[in-house]
């Protein structure tokens, strides 16, 4: 038998509509599809100047999936401590509720008063309607980073300062509930497996060698199908000078992946990446596919903006899940995020902008992939 | 520094043996100049931990001290230089050796680093090329690179880095070991200080030199490929420095040379030394003399042909030197060379040349087997695709009446580089005619035809050697139809006429492998399977041809020709089970097919015979619209990748490799509209819409069959399978379009992603490269061999065990066990010694023997050594000592006993042959066949060409070895179904070698996969499963 799961998703498999519309040709088929569980998104709201909007309620988003509106079904805002996601459908009077909200005494006013006054900040600025920001500690409390560091020979010149970044930005994250440390050239190296313990991800950092052709498309779908296996929000910064010579996957399919299971892609890079323009537009394209960014900083000894930047995206991002409805589509599915609310709908809204069906990884892979990825398969 | 696992650059073949004429008292001999050599060991130092100098060095951390020289020498040799320039990789470890002196300077008497403060710090930061960003000591102070050259040999040496930035953060001390170590060097170092051409002011080290000269490099690697009394002889001669300019013939082909009891072995034994010195110009009783002049004379040829002649069996050799054969063999091998060097380029030249001795058939009256007979190798050997040296000799013999006429002729082409020459038809067509009946052998047409058609249709030949049942009339046919099919002018109709044929011959043979379709009728089903692609003019005809051909090969196999995609997936799944286990094993096999097919986003092979039949009766007038019009709709489910480039960009970026146009093509079929209102015309040619769709799917089949463990391109690009090109037309030129496939678009980023280019023939290996980069190795510098991993990969699922019974299964152990139970009795048994050392030396490379003899003088040593005997070779050793000495097959210990009551109750499951066929491998560039075998060849080397594939190839103890650990882990025979592939997958990944040819880094990553697996930190859940029940 044939089990098609979202991958994507949480906890609490509900198993919500059997496939429809099978021929009698598919119908002599032992397969059965059926469509369960949650879809979950991370989503930035951002100003035009790149301020992160928050405060924002489950009410204020619209979701909907080919033209399907979507119920909400949990609604989480960034820097929510851990365990403080809520039902939406739990809320009093069966609208959607904002734990974070609770959790940081900000009531549901909040974008009743317009959440978001633009203030002209600096990016990565937090712009929120009332009250204080959660303390930064807790920010990223639950996300799950993985770090993929290109250690092929177009990395050769610049190798020590790039690592030197990766170890600042480790040091950057360390309220990040884990960590994982892979690096690639031709072939992947786990070079350290999800954890919390930040000096078992430094050693890892510097235990890497250089050399050898670039697989960047190939390791990076690994990556993918490790963080595929957790819950929560979870993100994989690469850190790469661009130029791919190895890989047999197309960056689409990797991109696809990721979307689909919803894992958020960023990219450190250089402005050497702009040489190759094709790797350049596909770190641009790719990471905004998934709801991540690309940064080309001038070199990798000036990258703290995007660091702070990562950082302070992953602090911010609003968490939604929700059951999809009935959907005969079983192609590529549409995602529509927008916002609901008094002057709401001028700000951006960067979510990865769809999905695709994804097979249930068989069982011996799973332990595998589950066991690179630091987790137990379930 | 990671090293590129792509070979740059000459380096010697991993040895073998030849010892023809082994004698106890050569081998007591040995043991004395041993002992003398031993007690005379000198160490040379190398500055700082092993760890690091090994990574710098590019050398595996499972070296050995004694290795750690050699593989050196190797290394700088081969990656050192590039042009007549030093690589940055040569530059990098110079200067390391620089480094670690300077830190060595840091170190107390102890030999350790100390950093107790900021203040002790200091200095050493600034040596490995560091500064702290913020005040050391502060918890926000951390390290940043200030010197770039320096960083990076800390980092790439493996400094403990972030240890030392802790220490200082916490205010604990800081404590490193930095020895300097010490490694054995052959000889004495004074030696290779003096032999050196690089002699700069000053003292020199044995590592010094071994940085700037690049020919020491080669003298040093090729002598200690040999044995310690060869080494002796050699350097005892005239010194090392007259051996330099015989360096590099020393490592393509110096190390066969045995000297035993101050002679050299020479192959073909003692009657065949006569030949030899006359045609080296030096006695063997002269060993340095010998070796001088065979590896000096004509430019590397004669040391070229000796290393072949070395490689193969000793009754071969026997054949190929007696009377005046030796000599003429070798002046036409020289003339053939013309002049040129065999010790030039980055391999060895001798590979086809082995290939064909060790492929040479001989009949009763002594004279080589041909086939098809001497007169049609005369038009063979006179058509263009033969050297013109061999065409003149041919055009003006007087006479053509004597094999020997054709060895000589196809012994002067093996010095052509070509792989489409009479030496490569030969290889084949021996290899097709050996496994059959005499009665059965190619008739004189079949031969000229298939020789005809060598350039064209050769990689499908091993079809031919795998299935001897198939007679000249089946092959006939097929050349028929693939030359039919190959000019259909129509391109779109030529590919998918291409790929269905391809894809059900592909299905034919893995049905007829797993004897679903018996002997008896594999001619009937093969003829009928490709008979209907014979005159094939339409996309309609070609969906009724391949159908009709399917339906063929389904009724050959089950009786029935109908079934559905499902019943197909069962069938190829394997034969049906009647156990519980089988029948889980079975349904796991079928369900990953599934997936794969799944994934690829084919369209069911139900659905399209379901269209296809109801577009037929619309078009006969059938009201069958309302049905069809959902199963048109099915077609459209498939769709592209969301695009990340636009179609210009592309264009500019991948311009030579882009390819989807079929499955775009695919994409804008819409059969609604026609079903809706279409003609009957329409409807009809509305048929042949399907074909692509047809072809694609039972491509997949193929895919997913020959799924190698943990492939991700299978699963993630849904365009694989339908990127497949079989007529070459996204590479302008490409014309092999019945060659093994070729994977191409690697590390084109806007090319869509790699896709096969050629046939279906080879399609497992083919894959196998494919998938083979997605295995993460396990340790840092490790990477995955090319051409090593595939064959492993391929070794692990082309093979299947659903017809090995547990006797089988449990025969495979007892044959390693009464091996090791023969080599520790050795021990204490001189005679038996001398017995197990024969037999060995058929499988050892000389230096490799005189470890294993060396081993074998004491238990212990005995005990220790045996991880390093293969299973293949354990099992080598029990059968032909059972063969050479039946009466003493039961006396050496429980397993013998065992293996020889179980022989005695099921002789024909217990015996060799049927636990080679079981858990050997195949070998198609050796043994041109497909067919499993336990060969019990020695290590070979890598060659370049085809050839280049029979590192792996030789390697044929990883099966032996899985069914050993199923066996003793109470695994059922079916479950190995499962379990191969995936612990083959795992060996791959802990494999931690230093360069392609180091095979003994196999047997270790087989020894520790084994032993994780025993200790449960490898699960597979299917077979674990399978096992519960």
């Amino acid at each position: 038998m044939r089990v098609f799961l979202f991958v994507a998703l949480s906890s609490g498999l509900v198993v919500v509509a059997a496939g429809t519309g099978w021929t009698s040709a598919q119908d002599q088929s032992s397969r059965i599809f059926v469509n369960v569980v949650l879809v979950q998104l991370n989503v930035a709201v951002t100003d035009r100047n790149g301020n992160y909007i928050t405060g924002l309620r489950p009410e204020n988003f619209a979701i909907s999936e080919d033209k399907i509106q979507e119920k909400i079904a949990s609604f989480e805002e960034g820097g929510a401590p851990e365990g403080g996601i809520r039902a939406a459908t739990e809320a009093s009077g069966g609208s959607a509720s904002s734990s974070s909200a609770e959790a940081s005494g900000n009531e549901a006013t909040r974008s009743d008063a317009g959440p978001a006054p633009e203030s002209g900040g600096q990016p990565g600025n937090e712009v929120v309607g009332g009250g204080a920001a959660p303390p930064p500690v807790s920010r990223l409390a639950g996300a799950s980073v993985f770090v993929l560091f290109d250690t092929s020979d177009y990395m050769y010149r610049g190798f020590v300062f790039a690592q030197d970044a990766i170890a600042g930005f480790v040091r950057s994250m360390e309220d990040a509930n884990k960590i994982a440390f892979y690096s690639y050239s031709r072939n992947l190296s786990r070079a350290t497996l999800l954890t919390a313990d930040r000096s078992q991800v430094m050693r890892g950092v510097r235990s890497t060698v250089a050399g050898d052709e670039a697989a960047l498309y190939n390791c990076l779908l690994l990556t993918v199908r490790d963080a595929a296996q957790l819950r929560g929000r979870k993100a994989i910064v690469v850190f790469s000078n661009g130029p791919d010579n190895a890989s047999s996957v197309p960056p689409e399919d990797v991109e696809e992946l990721a979307q689909s299971t919803g894992t958020i892609i960023y990219i450190i890079s250089t402005r050497l990446a702009h040489e190759e323009p094709v790797s350049s537009a596909v770190f641009e394209r790719m990471s905004k596919g998934t709801g991540g960014k690309a940064y080309f900083a001038k070199d990798w000894r000036d990258e703290s903006t995007a660091f702070a930047s990562i950082r302070e995206d992953l602090a911010h991002l609003y968490t939604i899940s929700y059951y999809p409805k009935l959907n005969p589509n079983r192609g590529w599915r549409t995602i529509t995020v927008k916002l609901v609310g008094k002057d709401l709908e001028k700000y951006h809204v960067r979510t990865r902008d769809g999905y695709r069906l994804q097979e249930q990884v068989p069982a011996a892979t799973q332990t595998a992939a589950g066991q690179a990825a630091g987790t137990d398969p379930q | 520094m990671k090293l590129s696992c792509r070979p740059r650059a000459p380096f010697l073949a991993c040895v073998l043996c030849l010892s023809a004429c082994f004698s106890v008292s050569g081998r007591l001999h040995a043991e004395t100049s041993r002992a003398a050599a031993s007690a005379a060991t000198q160490m040379v130092t190398i500055p700082g931990p092993l760890r690091s100098f090994l990574r710098m060095a590019g050398i595996s951390q499972e070296a050995t001290q004694e290795e750690v020289l050699p593989l050196l020498a190797r290394t700088v040799s081969m990656l050192g230089y590039e042009g007549g320039a030093e690589t940055e990789y040569l530059v990098l470890l110079r200067r390391y050796v620089q480094f670690a002196q300077e830190l060595r300077q840091l170190a107390d008497a102890q030999n350790t680093i100390h950093a107790d403060s900021c203040e002790e710090a200091a200095r050493l930061v600034d040596v490995l090329g560091y500064q702290f960003e913020g005040t050391c000591g502060e918890k926000t102070a951390y390290l940043v690179t200030s010197n770039a050259g320096r960083a990076f040999l800390t980092i790439d040496s493996g400094f403990p880095l972030t240890g030392l930035e802790e220490a200082l953060e916490k205010h604990t001390p800081f404590a490193y070991s930095f020895p300097a170590t010490q490694v054995p060097v052959l000889f004495r170092a004074k030696d290779w200080t003096a032999a050196s051409v690089w002699r700069p002011k000053g003292e020199t080290t044995v590592v010094d030199v071994l940085l700037h000269d690049q020919e020491l490099d080669r003298l040093y690697w090729a002598l200690s490929k040999n044995d310690e009394e060869t080494r002796l002889a050699l350097h005892q001669w005239r010194g090392l420095r007259p051996l330099l300019p015989l360096a590099t013939a020393l490592e393509f082909y110096g190390s066969q040379v045995s000297v035993r009891s101050g002679r050299v072995l020479v192959p073909g034994g003692r009657d065949a030394e006569k030949g030899w010195e006359e045609l080296v110009g030096a006695s063997p009783s002269s060993p340095g003399e010998f070796v001088d002049h065979l590896c000096g004379r004509d430019r590397g040829w004669l040391a070229a042909y000796y290393d072949a002649l070395s490689l193969v069996s000793r009754e071969q050799q026997v054949r190929l030197t007696e009377g005046s054969r030796l000599k003429q063999l070798y002046d036409v091998y020289k003339r053939a060379g013309n002049g040129a060097s065999a010790t030039k380029g980055v391999f060895p030249r001798n590979g086809d040349l082995l290939l064909l001795f060790n492929r040479l058939q001989w009949q009763p009256d002594g004279t080589l087997y041909i086939p098809g007979g001497l007169g049609v190798w005369k038009e063979i050997l006179s058509q263009s695709y033969s050297p013109k040296l061999v065409r003149d000799w041919v055009k003006n013999a007087r006479s053509w009446d004597s094999s020997d006429q054709l060895l000589m002729s196809l012994v002067a082409s093996a010095c052509f580089s070509t792989d489409r020459g009479p030496v490569q038809i030969y290889l084949a067509l021996s290899g097709i005619d050996s496994a059959r009946p005499a009665e059965a052998r190619l008739s004189e047409g079949t031969v000229r035809l298939l020789a005809g058609k060598y350039s064209q249709l050769g990689s499908w030949y091993l079809v031919f050697s795998e299935f001897p049942a198939l007679n000249d009339a089946s092959i006939t046919q097929f050349v028929n139809a693939a030359e039919g099919v190959t000019g259909i002018s129509n391109p779109v109709l030529r590919s998918n006429a291409l790929g269905a044929l391809e894809a059900n011959i592909g299905l034919w043979e893995i049905l007829a492998r797993q004897q679903e379709i018996p002997n008896r009728a594999m001619n009937t089903s093969w003829q009928d399977a490709v008979q209907p692609f014979i005159g094939i003019s339409s996309s309609e005809r070609l969906f009724d041809a391949t159908r009709s051909s399917l339906r063929s090969i389904l009724a050959g196999a089950s009786g029935e020709g109908n079934l559905s995609q499902d019943q197909i997936i069962e069938l190829l799944a394997g034969p049906a089970q009647q156990s519980e286990a089988g029948r889980r094993a079975h349904e796991e096999i079928a369900e990953r097919m599934r997936s794969v097919l799944d994934d690829q986003r084919l369209v069911s092979l139900d659905t399209l015979f379901a269209l296809h039949d109801g577009l037929d009766e619309m078009s006969h007038g059938a009201a069958v619209k309302d049905q069809l019009i959902p199963l048109a709709a099915s077609l459209r489910e498939f769709e592209m990748p969301r695009a990340i480039f636009t179609s210009g960009e592309k264009a500019a970026w991948a311009p030579a490799i882009y390819t989807s146009r079929h499955a775009e093509l695919q994409v804008r079929t819409d059969l609604a509209k026609v079903i809706e209102s279409g003609s009957s015309a329409q409807l009809e040619a509305a048929r042949g819409q399907l074909t692509p769709f047809l072809r694609d799917t039972l491509v997949g089949l193929n895919y997913a069959y020959y799924e190698p463990p943990g492939a991700q391109v299978l699963h993630n690009n849904p365009l694989f399978v339908r990127s497949h090109d079989f007529s070459g037309t996204s590479i302008l030129g490409y014309g092999e379009i019945w060659d093994s496939p070729e994977l191409v678009g690697i590390g084109v980023t806007a090319g869509g992603g790699a896709y096969l280019i050629g046939s279906l023939a080879n399609l497992p290996y083919a894959l196998a490269t494919a998938e083979e980069d997605f295995i993460a190795p396990e340790n840092v510098q490790a990477l995955i061999w090319q051409a090593t991993g595939p064959t492993l990969l391929v070794d692990a699922i082309q093979p299947r065990w659903w017809d090995v019974s547990s006797t089988e299964l449990h025969a495979a152990t007892l044959y390693q066990r009464t091996g090791e139970e023969l080599l520790m009795d050795a021990t204490g048994n001189a005679e038996l010694r001398g017995r197990v050392a024969d037999i060995l030396s058929d499988r050892m490379t000389p230096r490799r023997m005189e470890m294993t003899e060396q081993a074998l003088l004491h238990p212990a040593d005995a005990a220790a050594f045996m991880p390093q005997i293969t299973p293949a070779e354990k099992f080598y050793l029990a059968s032909e000592y059972r063969r050479l000495y039946p009466a003493e097959a039961a006396a050496w210990g429980s397993a013998s006993q065992e293996l020889d009551g179980l022989s005695r109750s099921s002789p024909s499951e217990v015996s060799a042959a049927r636990v080679s066929k079981d858990f050997g491998v195949p070998h198609p560039i050796l043994e041109q066949t497909n067919s499993c075998a336990i060969l019990n060849v020695k290590p070979l080397p890598a060659y370049s060409g085809e050839a280049y594939g029979l590192v792996g190839e030789s390697f044929e103890s990883s099966n032996l070895y899985w069914a050993r650990l199923a066996d003793e882990m109470g695994y059922s025979p079916v479950t190995l179904n499962l379990l191969i592939p995936e612990l083959s997958r795992h060996m791959i990944a802990k494999i931690f070698a230093t360069d392609i040819e180091d095979w003994p880094a196999i047997l270790r990553a087989m020894e520790q996969t084994g032993e994780e697996f025993r200790q449960g930190g490898i699960h597979v859940a299917a077979a674990a499963t399978i096992s519960q029940h």
